[in-house]
């Protein structure tokens, strides 16, 4: 019984994760909310926080093309 | 089906696609946000079981490979090698001539006198394909990095149990890290996998020199001197059969050699292996307990054990641990996953029986060091195929390579024959593996050295030809976890490749046809390949890249009660059949150091990645620059202190092999002794070609990697990169170029 309960466990993890990838449907979204409540961890739990990672950085198309010509900023 | 993915964060003039980071090894799923056909910004996937999975590395990506240096056209060497002098030329006449001259190579010294080294890891759009057609042209001589990370393990585990597991991080209770020390800008997905594994209640054993920020976290900590993580596993099986903390009835049904096994784990009682780890027996103890008994537990897979004289011992004894305590193919334990049904694997793509026995027994390293070579593959292959449906079976691309040591040595006329020809595709080879002066010698010894890169690496200062490589952002990829489990992942294309950059898909295609060999790779494009590919699913790539962001196989558990494990025996081998077949000893074993050398009496461990690079890339960004603008070495208070060196001093790292100069950090988390440094150090800006080489003839650790007998693993021929004796001179003033 408790190998049954197991494996049926793993297959509904498994199964929510597919779901919750193809984001098309209904079910779909749904099992993508369940999830994200499920693993959305609070921040202290995250105890290496990179400045870096967390401000989300992005450039813009004609300063990359400047920087790609080598002019200097 | 074509409905916006994530609506919430579409933005007016900015078109998003799913891609997945190939920047290091461990391919995050992130989203990228194209503005006017460039990708401006690489953030978080929106899919939960992805969220977070990104690094600096993924978000400066935009930038780094935008960088004035990339390399844009196909260049041909017109000085001597190694002069720096180069003319651009295309595609056509390069590939044209890089053929003739690999013709009348092969032709004068046979196809093993070429060898390409390269990392699936790094090219991404290889497939496979390389190793295709070399084995239709003749050639077994291919190493990757591989050979020291990752393939090796897999190709070791399949002798325990058939196949390479994969740890299953959702459903575990404990998780053992051996040395490896996931964070927030490396190996992200496992970093964060542990953290919600720890915050539902796993156990987490942390086996590391350093107090780690793993360690820190950890429920036990064990403190082992490098390098001797095969006794501390011993141990922690003497302590589980002598408490009869292991699976009795998996042990009795399912493996052979349990007594042989046994006898030889008594030769390691506790007082012995705290001895050579420097371990409190009580900890050992106490750590082997938690991992019997609350499981499923897991040891993730670690680059660590990769590298040592025991690597093989190392790695049996996790497999064996796994399974004396029932946690393979269970779930939270140690998934065998096959391949995908629907999709063709790279294996297949390889087309390893085109290969000649012949040929296949001149492969380099196998009379001395056949462990991952066709010949030390050779008797699982019948029941690979029983199991596993592809007799071929190349997990993590790894399994029936040539050992890369062997093989340089015959590049610099110190081998059984002659190699004449080198091609290096995504792989800094010079800086990758031990001894870089054998790799020096061997490259300065070569007819015709080909390197595809995006910049000008060392390894690159010395070719006759280096032909421009397109980036992750710039080419579409089918991922199929390089045969290790059953899950695949699209990544789409976000931009048109820069300048005249291609994808290794096209080097090989454009090598198969210019050598009149079209055939071999009759596919027009990436995209048609994956079609191909995709057809067991009845998805054309179009379709499966717009639908899915993962797609596992079939989830099955246990499966070895319907077919048995994929060894000689069909149950898992604690006692080798293949390893005594190879003329090895059966059992695990344990080497201990040579003895001590009065002039070099610190030692030193090398392979660890820092945050901001991957591999010996990166340097060139200067976001990431500036968080770590030198090579810097780690002692401890006291190190330094003995060593009358302080922080922000520089200083040389000495032994017989070679030296190279670091900048000192004092960390109080190293142990006395033990001597840490950085992998992969060159510096783009410094000057290039030979002598010089953009500073990794000062700064790179593969100078100080001996490759000798003693500092090699019999059965794999790896370098042991986990306990080097050395010493260190304070230098007066900082090397040239020290920022």
């Amino acid at each position: 019984m408790k190998r049954f309960l197991e494996d049926t466990k793993a297959r509904i993890v498994q199964w929510l994760g597919q779901r919750a990838s193809r984001d098309i449907n209904f079910v779909d979204r749904l099992c993508r909310r369940l999830l994200d409540r499920v693993l959305r961890l609070p921040p202290e739990n995250d105890f290496l926080r990179d400045e870096w990672v967390d401000s989300d950085v992005g450039f813009d198309p004609d300063e990359l093309d400047r920087y790609q010509r080598g002019e200097t900023e | 089906m074509s409905a916006p993915r994530h609506p919430s964060r579409t933005k007016p003039g900015v078109e998003t696609k799913r891609t997945l980071c190939a920047t290091c090894d461990v391919s995050c799923n992130v989203v990228t946000e194209v503005k006017k056909g460039r990708v401006v910004r690489v953030r978080s996937s929106d899919n939960p079981i992805f969220r977070d999975n990104i690094c600096m590395k993924g978000i400066v990506a935009p930038k780094a490979f935008a960088h004035p240096n990339r390399l844009m056209h196909p260049l041909k060497r017109v000085g001597e090698r190694g002069s720096g002098k180069w003319e651009q030329v295309s595609w056509d006449e390069a590939m044209t001539d890089i053929a003739a001259r690999l013709q009348a190579i092969i032709d004068r010294d046979g196809p093993e006198a070429w060898a390409v080294s390269t990392s699936q890891w790094n090219t991404a759009t290889d497939h496979g394909l390389g190793r295709r057609l070399m084995n239709h042209l003749g050639s077994p001589n291919w190493i990757s990095g591989v050979a020291l990370c990752a393939g090796n393990t897999a190709a070791i585990n399949r002798m325990t149990y058939g196949w390479f597991p994969f740890a299953d991080f959702p459903n575990t209770n404990c998780i053992v890290l051996i040395g490896h020390n996931p964070r927030r800008n490396s190996w992200v997905p496992v970093y964060n996998q542990i953290r919600r594994a720890q915050a539902r209640g796993a156990k987490l054993i942390v086996l590391d020199p350093r107090k780690s920020s793993n360690a820190e976290l950890a429920d036990v900590w064990l403190p082992l001197r490098a390098g001797t993580d095969t006794a501390m596993l011993f141990g922690w099986l003497k302590v589980i059969f002598d408490e009869g903390l292991y699976d009795k009835d998996f042990v009795e049904n399912w493996t052979v050699g349990f007594d042989e096994l046994r006898a030889r784990v008594d030769e390691f009682p506790l007082d012995r292996v705290a001895k050579i780890t420097g371990c409190d027996p009580e900890e050992i103890r106490k750590a082997a307990r938690i991992y019997a008994t609350h499981g499923p537990a897991v040891i993730p897979w670690t680059p660590i054990t990769d590298m040592q004289r025991n690597s093989t011992s190392g790695i049996r004894l996790q497999s064996i641990l796994r399974s004396v305590c029932g946690y393979v193919d269970v779930p939270g334990g140690e998934a065998l996953q096959g391949f995908h049904p629907h999709v063709i694997p790279e294996s297949k793509i390889e087309a390893h029986e085109m290969l000649s026995e012949e040929q296949k027994a001149k492969q380099l390293g196998s009379d001395t060091h056949p462990a991952f070579t066709y010949r030390g593959q050779a008797g699982l292959l019948e029941h690979t195929k029983r199991v596993w449906g592809y007799e071929y079976t190349n997990q993590v691309t790894g399994c029936f390579m040539a050992n890369p040591s062997a093989t340089f040595r015959a590049m610099a006329g110190e081998g059984r024959y002659p190699v004449k020809a080198f091609f290096s595709l995504g792989n800094n080879t010079l800086l990758s593996f031990a001894n870089m002066p054998l790799i020096l010698k061997g490259m300065m010894n070569q007819d015709l050295i080909v390197v595809h890169e995006q910049f000008m690496t060392p390894t690159a200062q010395l070719a006759d030809y280096v032909l421009p490589g397109d980036s992750w952002l710039e080419r579409p990829w089918l991922h199929d976890s390089f045969g290790w489990s059953s899950m695949v992942r699209p990544s789409q294309k976000s931009m048109e490749p820069l300048g005249e950059c291609e994808s290794t898909f096209s080097v090989w295609k454009r090598l198969a046809t210019a050598m009149g060999r079209g055939d071999i790779i009759p596919w027009d494009t990436l995209e048609d390949f994956y079609d191909y590919r995709l057809e067991p699913s009845g998805m054309s790539w179009a379709e499966f890249s717009e639908s899915y962001e993962i797609y596992f196989g079939p989830l099955e558990f246990r499966k070895y009660e319907k077919t048995g494990f994929a060894t000689p025996s069909g149950k898992v081998e604690l006692k080798s059949s293949i390893l005594e077949g190879l003329g090895f000893d059966p059992l695990p074993y344990f080497r201990d150091d040579p003895p001590p050398n009065p002039e070099y009496p610190l030692m030193m461990f090398t392979g660890v990645r820092e945050d901001e690079f991957f591999q010996t890339g990166q340097r060139h960004v200067p976001e990431l620059r500036a968080r770590k603008p030198e090579p810097n070495l780690f002692v401890s208070p006291g190190t330094a202190k003995a060593q009358g060196i302080a922080e922000g001093d520089w200083a040389e790292v000495i032994n017989p092999t070679g030296s190279a100069a670091m900048q000192v950090l004092v960390k109080d988390a190293m142990p006395d002794g033990l001597v840490r440094i950085p992998h992969g150090w060159w510096k783009p800006e410094m000057k290039q070609g030979a002598g010089h080489l953009s500073g990794a003839l000062a700064h790179a650790d593969a100078q100080l990697c001996p490759d000798d007998e003693d500092f090699l693993d019999r059965e794999q021929g790896v370098p042991h990169l986990k306990g080097i004796p050395c010493r260190i001179e304070r230098l007066d003033a900082p090397p040239e170029g020290a920022q």
